[in-house]
Formats: C-alpha cells, structure tokens, sequence
C-alpha cells in the first residue's frame, strides 16, 4: 500500500476518532496502535545541516554552538493565584523556594509512579511558569488545569509540526567551551552571576533577554529566549560575533544526537495508556495529541503497554523526588522507594558489529536496519532489548554517532546486576519477523551488537580506553 | 546594460578559479520541495527497480522558455546534436560547447510548439542560451523560470512529475483511463489527468517504461494526487530528496559537468555578461582531483558519454575543434563499484580518533555541485569520478566516472582517491580528514554486475 495515501487516511482516521480514548477503543491496544504507527520519518523543523554533522558535533565540544530550539517544542504558559498549587500536585520535585528566575527539570507521574514525562519548567513570575519539551507532560499539564478546580489561566504554544501559526518566541542555546566568551562579548561586558538551572538576563544585539544557566559536557552555556520578531535580528548578532570562535549552527541530522552525549533520555513512554484513573485525561486527549500518533519501534516487543512505562528511578529521577508536598503518584513512589529500581546507564556499541551492520548493506544476503548518521532512532519511542547471556536486562533507547568519542552510544535503563562501569551486555538491533509495517522501517534482519555499560554521562576516562579496531584505515 | 558585478569581475578579484570554487562557502545542496525522506530512503530506491516511484522535480531545476522564429536557430547554432528531424512533441538531450569544444552543460529540450522550445535542467546552459539570444541579434524571445532555490514566492511555472519504474505504464494506464499511448523514447503526448491536460514525455531508464509529465503549476497538487490514486495498487512510492540523489548511480546520467566557461578571450564577453553570484559563481568542486588549471575540469562530449549526439551536419559554436577532437582518444563514461572491503575500511575510521576518512553520506555520498575525484591504476592517473553513492539495489557503492579508453574494459581494475588534499578543503561541507584509496571494478553505464569482491570470504562477511 502507498505511504502516501495511507498518510491521507490517516489524517481521516483521526478526525473519525473523538479522542485518543475512542482510538484505542477501536484499535484495542495501545501497543499495536504505536507500533504501527503510518507516520513518515520525523524531522527536526530545522534544516537537516548547516556545514555538515561532524564539524557541528564538534562545535558543542570544541568550540561554541549555536542550537535553534524555536521550533521543535511545545512551550505551555500557566498564569494565575492557583499555578505554584497546580505544579506541585503534578510534579514529583520539591517546589519550596521556586518562583521568579528558577527552573527545574519538572517530572510528572501518573498515580502509579510511572513516567508520564519530564519538561523544563521556568519560572517566569512568582504567579506565571512555562513548561518546555515534548507535549505529554504539557498535555498532562493543560488537562489538570482545565478540569480541576484551579484558578489559572492556561496559553499553548504548541511546537511547530502540529502549529501553523508563527511560534510567540524564538529560543536559542548557546553550548561549547566558548560559549560563555561569545555571550559576553555579546552582552558587551561579563555576564550576570546566574547560578546553574537558574534565570537571569543577558543583553544581544541591544536587546535585553531572559535567559536560563545550564551546560553541556561540563561547559556552561545559556539558553534565551524572547519575542519571535526579534529572533532574526538576534540569530544574525550571534552568527557575526561567532565567527572568530569557529561557531556552529546546529542543523537537524547533528541535534538529534545531542541527547546521548549529555545523558538526556527523550523518550519516556508517556505513562498515560492504561488504568481506569486516566481515563478522563485519555478522553480529554484529542485523536491527533502527541500521544495518538506518536510511533514506537525497535526490538522490545510486549503486549502489555506497562511493561514500556519507567519509573523516575529507572531514568535517574529518584534523586529529584520530594515527599514533602502532595502530588499525584506520591503513594505509589513511597511503595517503590523502598524496592529495587533499574539503572540509567551509557551503552558504548561495539564497533566492529556497527560496522557489520553497515557491512552487511553491501554483502549478499539480508540487511540489518540501516543505522542513520549520527542518530539511528527510527520512533518516537525507540525500544530496544538489552540482553545478558541471551535474557534481557533492560531497554536502551535512541543510539548515536558522535565524532566527540569516535563511536556509537546509547542510553539505556537495565536491571543493576549489570549495571556496573565494565559489564558486558549486548542490544538486539532492528525488529522481529523482518520489521514492523511502518512507512520508516524497510525489511532487515535483527542483529545483535555486543556493548559495554559505562555511567551517564560517557565518561571522560573511558574516551581513551577501548579502542576495538584493529583494521589499519585511510591510507 | 548590467550594473552589478559580472562573473568576469568576481574571477579577477579570486584569483586562481579552482582554489576559489573548491573553497567555495556554500552549504549542503539539498534537493528542495519535497522531504529528505517520505517513508525511508532504502525502500524509494527499492520501489524504482521492483515497482514504481513519483519523482517531484518541480523544484530544483530551471526553465527557459524560447519561442520565436528564430529558435531553432539559434538552437541549432548552439547544440552539438543534429535538428533534422526534430519535430513537435519530440524532445532532446541538448549539449552545447564552446568554441574550444568543452561542454557547457546539457539540459533537456522540449519542442512544445511551432517556434516554441522550453529547455530544462541546470542553470549554465540556460544562460549560455540567454546570452546569445539576448547579444546575437536572433529573433527570439526568452523566459527564465528560476529553480526553487533562488526565488521566493514559493511557485514555478510548470509542475514536473516522473514516473518511473517496471509499473510505470499501468500507473499511467490507469491515471488516464485507457492504455498508456505507445510512444517511443523522448517523444511527447497530451494526454488527461485528474481531470487536467498534461504533456507527457517518454523516459524511462534503461529497459524500463517511465514518463515525465508537466503542466501549469495550479493543476500540480490536482495530477499529483491522481498519479498517487492511481499508483497505489502497484506499489507506488514517493521519492524524498535523499534518496533522489542517488538514483542516477543507476540511471548513468552525470549531473555535474563544470561549465566550460571560466577561461579564453572568446568567452570573455560572456562572463562579463554573467552575474556574479549565479550559478557559474556561487558552484562549488569538490574531490581529491586538483588541478590550478581550471580548464583541466572541463570535459569533452565523448567524456560524458554525449559522443553520439555530436553531429556535424550544420554549423555549431565548437563544431572546428570537435571535429578536430572526434577521432580521439576519448575517456569513456563507466560505472565504478567500489570494493566492500574498501569502502568498510573507509567507513570504520569513524571510530578512530584522528585520521578519519572524509564521511559517506548515505544514499548520496556527494558534497559538492561538481564532485571531482581522481581515478588511478597504481599510482598513475586513470581518470576522473564525479557522482558517488550507495544503491541498496545493487547492494554497492557506485561512482560514475570518465577514464581513459585503455582502462574503459569492464572487470579492470582501478582505484579511487577519496576525499581532499591537505586535511580538506574550507567548504563547509567538508570535515577535518585524511584522503583515503577504494579499489574498484570498472563497470558498464548503467551499472551491471560484472564480477563479486575478491574478499567475499573475509571476516567481515560474518553475519551476527
């Protein structure tokens, strides 16, 4: 069948459904819903390359970059006397002392304990917030303020694939060594002392901007943000006052692998599919919400969509967790704090079985999934097995190239016992019976990539350490 | 009268004409209009060799109308192919030279109507064909309709769709309701549908059926999605700039000669008559063939494969020095398939610290307008490689190149240069690397198989 006229179906498909309730009612599972999924290959809405990915790899590491973040987010808005009430009832984080000029890494979990999602909350005023990310947690967000008895008022800027209209901000990162030099320079004078993940202002191109404190591999850069109208005049102050520290913009194909080298887990599976108490939210969600369309792939494969969910220990959260407010979930992660929790780990593939993957494109014989450069993700939700001694251990999720460590990593959540810095594990690469029916997958065979566990992010000493590739290259 | 800078004021102020263009700052040249991928870019290759595809090359090409008594004129004055016989709804590949029998470029040429001709394709034949309708006293008229990426009112003239592939003609069958008409190569019909009148050309790469139809821009969106109706049931897939790229490893076609136009008194007037920043300005080369002498990247006809349409029988621009140049040598056009081996050798030193291998972009491995790689037999040169890319049809990296005759005969073999001198070029599109050699089988255009790699037994065809 033609993609392309399935895609138009699809589009029919959602307007049929009143809800995504209503979808999984007569899809049945929300597991076969994701997996086969008819959505063509996602796309940062930025262009794919500026130079090419391996120099705007390089740049974050080496010398500054420049990430154009206004596009590929949902930013949610909440104004009112009810905002700091409604927050700390969704979130798992300790709200105490949060207001103006703060942020933080907001987790929302479902009364389960489960993962719904994560988002940067920026504290905008003592009575205004805005949520940043992928929508579940806004999604989650926004339905709790307008069903619950909240006296806040609600604006979505909703990202750019599901928006016709023009974005109310532009939003840039500036990351690298160099990047606190350029900001300077920019700001005409040092920058103010603004303590990490927290807000302050910078000036550019004559323009003052907000802006929030965070890094990338041990650098810090800031994010800013401001009126769309002046996002042009800004970019163009950036790209003139950059040249002489070798900035890069960051394209499309380079962004994608941000994630693995800073440790950043994108891909939660919105804990948001089962259970009785999340039914009105699964009927507030329309058919075409980021949780109706979005589409799961790799090897793991359940039939139970819960056997997908993470708790916030399994990503690293645990340690963000505050029992001291009433939130949702707040129950259930007492429960399981007591219980063993997987570990987020780094993943170094193996790179004489990548090469065999990308051998096997030009031997006789069947393919393995083809491995895109520098990010290999082909879904929303990437899931693939994780295997000690042919049993799995856990889930690793979007894999990348980087030229910063000359090699393959992925994220990954497995069970503790193989957990430690030096284990030997192996990812089960591609998905069963030739591949799902999804426009991006072509037909492959599975191939297993033995990988070695190392902490999050890739440590520093293990750069040096493991060089697997005896083979003599360019000559 | 032109007041802004010419191509001939932008050379002088360069200085040496290759450092220039193989410095050139220009980014990524993408294939616009249409996504990097519809569905993913190993199954849009797949679907042109064992069903079919819908190429949108609405987008990235040019057009120029010329209508006029006096067209065929100056086209014939301007092409080394013969016109006798060229007719009304029939079309040709066009190539014209300079007076020192290089080409310039080659472009598709349409024979819409009486005294009308729409030619089709990059920009420098396009303006070689401007200049000499605007300087040279014929009695014509010309309209450029400027590709995608120089305009931006986000619309063209004509949409132009292909399809292409062994269902191609049942596609088309049942776009127009009746059997597809059977026309022969390059001829054209008018033919119905969606409801709109579209011209239609006979195309097709080898032993296989296509068309290429076209119309007026408002009834695109309209033919498009009654081509895509009419396709689903035989497999029809759409095809994102990725994987477009690359289909003329299979087809043969090399897309990039460099216009012959950077040297010689004779062609002066013409470059001071040529904007500085079009086409012939703004290209880039790219490749580890370097040569300070730019006129050692041009390339003859017989290189390119055009041999056959160079006709003597009317009086052309270049015509003396062709003659003088038809009895040869001449380089001949092949596919080269790069060992396995090789190519995975390459591909590993990703994983090395330094002394990386410049990287291949998959499907397309092309980072230049005018890729230029050097073709050796041991250590002595051998050749030229332009396009380069990877086909999961055939399985294999392929590259098409131009090489001397005594290294033409398919099963020799050769080696390539891959990646720049020096640690790269400054183009942006080029990372820090060192230059790399693949060996590679010579093979025919289009690409068959002509022998396996010697190495098929190594370690690395272990399969896990």
């Amino acid at each position: 069948m033609s993609t392309a006229t399935t895609h138009l179906n699809c589009k029919r498909a959602h307007m049929a459904y009143k809800s995504l309730q209503d979808k999984l009612d007569h899809v049945g599972s929300p597991v076969e819903m994701l997996r086969n999924s008819q959505a063509g290959p996602y796309v940062y809405p930025i262009p794919a390359e500026f130079s090419n990915w391996r120099d705007e790899q390089r740049a974050w590491r080496e010398t500054v970059a420049l990430m154009d973040q206004s596009f590929h987010m949902t930013d949610l808005y909440l104004q009112g006397p009810d905002v700091m009430r409604l927050i700390s009832h969704l979130g798992v984080n300790a709200f105490n002392g949060f207001g103006r000029n703060k942020a933080k890494q907001f987790v929302a979990c479902n009364h389960d304990g489960y993962v719904i999602g994560d988002m940067i909350l920026f504290g905008l005023e003592d009575d205004q917030v805005s949520l940043v990310g992928r929508p579940a947690v806004a999604n989650w967000v926004q339905f709790n303020a307008e069903t619950g008895e909240y006296n806040v008022k609600v604006d979505r800027d909703e990202r750019t694939i599901s928006n016709p209209k023009a974005r109310k901000t532009f939003r840039y990162e500036i990351q690298g060594p160099k990047a606190i030099k350029l900001l300077e320079i920019l700001n005409g004078g040092p920058l103010p002392d603004i303590k990490f993940f927290n807000m302050g202002s910078t000036r550019i191109a004559g323009h003052t901007v907000r802006a929030l404190k965070h890094g990338m591999g041990g650098a810090p850069g800031l994010e800013f943000w401001g009126p769309v109208e002046l996002g042009p005049e800004i970019k163009a102050a950036i790209l003139e006052a950059g040249q002489e520290f070798g900035l890069q913009q960051i394209g499309g194909r380079a962004y994608g692998s941000v994630a693995v080298e800073s440790g950043w887990i994108p891909s939660p599976m919105p804990a948001i599919y089962s259970g009785e108490r999340m039914k009105p939210f699964r009927e507030w969600l329309k058919p075409d919400s980021f949780e109706a369309i979005a589409s799961l792939g790799g090897s793991y494969y359940s039939d139970n969509i819960e056997d997908y969910y993470f708790s916030p220990w399994d990503l690293d959260y645990g340690r963000l967790i505050k029992f001291d407010h009433d939130f949702v979930g707040r129950e259930a992660l007492q429960r399981l704090s007591g219980e063993a929790h997987r570990q987020k780990v780094t993943l170094e593939w193996n790179s004489e079985d990548v090469l065999s993957v990308y051998g096997s494109l030009l031997h006789d014989g069947p393919s393995g999934k083809y491995m895109e450069m520098p990010s290999a993700h082909y879904a929303t939700l990437p899931f693939d097995k994780v295997l000690s001694n042919g049993h799995m251990v856990g889930v690793s999720t979007y894999p990348a190239y980087t030229v910063n460590e000359k090699r393959w990593l992925s994220l990954a959540v497995i069970e503790a016992a193989q957990a430690a810095t030096g284990s030997a594990v192996s990812i089960l690469w591609g998905e069963e019976n030739g591949g799902s029916i999804r426009p991006v997958v072509e037909r492959h065979q599975q191939k297993e990539i033995r990988a070695i566990v190392h902490p999050w992010p890739f440590p520093k000493e293990a750069r040096t350490a493991y060089r697997p590739l005896s083979s003599q290259v360019p000559k | 009268m032109k007041s802004q800078a010419s191509l001939e004021n932008l050379l002088q102020s360069v200085g040496n004409v290759t450092e220039f263009l193989r410095n050139q700052q220009v980014g990524p040249n993408v294939y616009p209009g249409v996504p990097a991928e519809y569905t993913n870019w190993r199954d849009e290759q797949r679907a042109w060799q064992k069903t079919c595809v819908l190429f949108n090359q609405s987008y990235h090409m040019a057009d120029l109308l010329v209508e006029g008594p006096g067209a065929i004129k100056l086209l014939s004055y301007l092409g080394v192919n013969s016109f006798q016989g060229f007719a009304i709804n029939k079309a040709k590949q066009f190539v014209p030279c300079t007076d020192d029998g290089y080409v310039i470029g080659d472009v598709i040429l349409f024979y819409l109507g009486a005294n009308q001709f729409n030619l089709v394709g990059r920009a420098p034949v396009l303006n070689w064909v401007r200049f000499h309708a605007e300087t040279g006293g014929y009695d014509v008229r010309v309209e450029l309709d400027e590709r995608s990426a120089r305009r931006t009112d986000g619309r063209r003239k004509s949409y132009r769709f292909q399809i292409q592939g062994p269902n191609a003609l049942q596609v088309i069958s049942k776009a127009i309701g009746s059997q597809a008409p059977d026309l022969k190569f390059f001829n054209m019909a008018t033919l119905k549908i969606g409801g709109k009148v579209v011209r239609a050309l006979r195309h097709g790469m080898v032993g296989q059926p296509g068309f290429e139809v076209f119309g007026s821009w408002e009834d695109g969106e309209t033919v498009r999605t009654a081509l895509i109706e009419a396709g689903e049931e035989f497999g029809l897939r759409l095809v994102g700039a990725r994987a477009y790229s690359s289909n003329t490893l299979e087809s043969g076609w090399i897309p990039s000669p460099l216009p012959a136009v950077y040297t010689g008194a004779a062609m002066k007037k013409y470059r001071e008559w040529l904007p500085a920043d079009g086409y012939e300005g703004s290209c880039s080369i790219g490749g580890s063939f370097v040569s300070p002498n730019i006129e050692n990247y041009y390339t003859t006809p017989w290189d390119l494969g055009y041999g056959p349409f160079v006709k003597f029988d009317h009086d052309f621009i270049g015509r003396d020095a062709l003659e003088r140049m038809a009895k040869g040598p001449h380089r001949r056009k092949v596919t080269l398939a790069l060992d396995v081996e090789d190519t995975l050798r390459v591909m590993s030193s990703m994983f090395h610290k330094d002394s990386r291998a410049k990287a291949f972009e998959f499907p397309s491995a092309v980072y230049s307008m005018h890729p230029f790689d050097q073709v050796l037999v041991g250590d002595r040169p051998a050749g030229i490689s332009t396009w380069i890319g990877y086909s999961s049809n055939e399985g294999k990296m392929l590259t098409l190149a131009m090489v001397d005759e005594e290294h033409a005969q398919p099963g020799t073999s050769v080696s390539l240069l891959w990646g720049e001198e020096g640690g790269g070029t400054r183009k942006p599109t080029v990372e820090p690397h060192v230059q790399s050699t693949i060996r590679a089988v010579v093979s025919p255009v289009p690409y068959s198989e002509v022998a396996r790699d010697s190495y098929a037994d190594g370690w690395r065809t272990r399969r896990t």
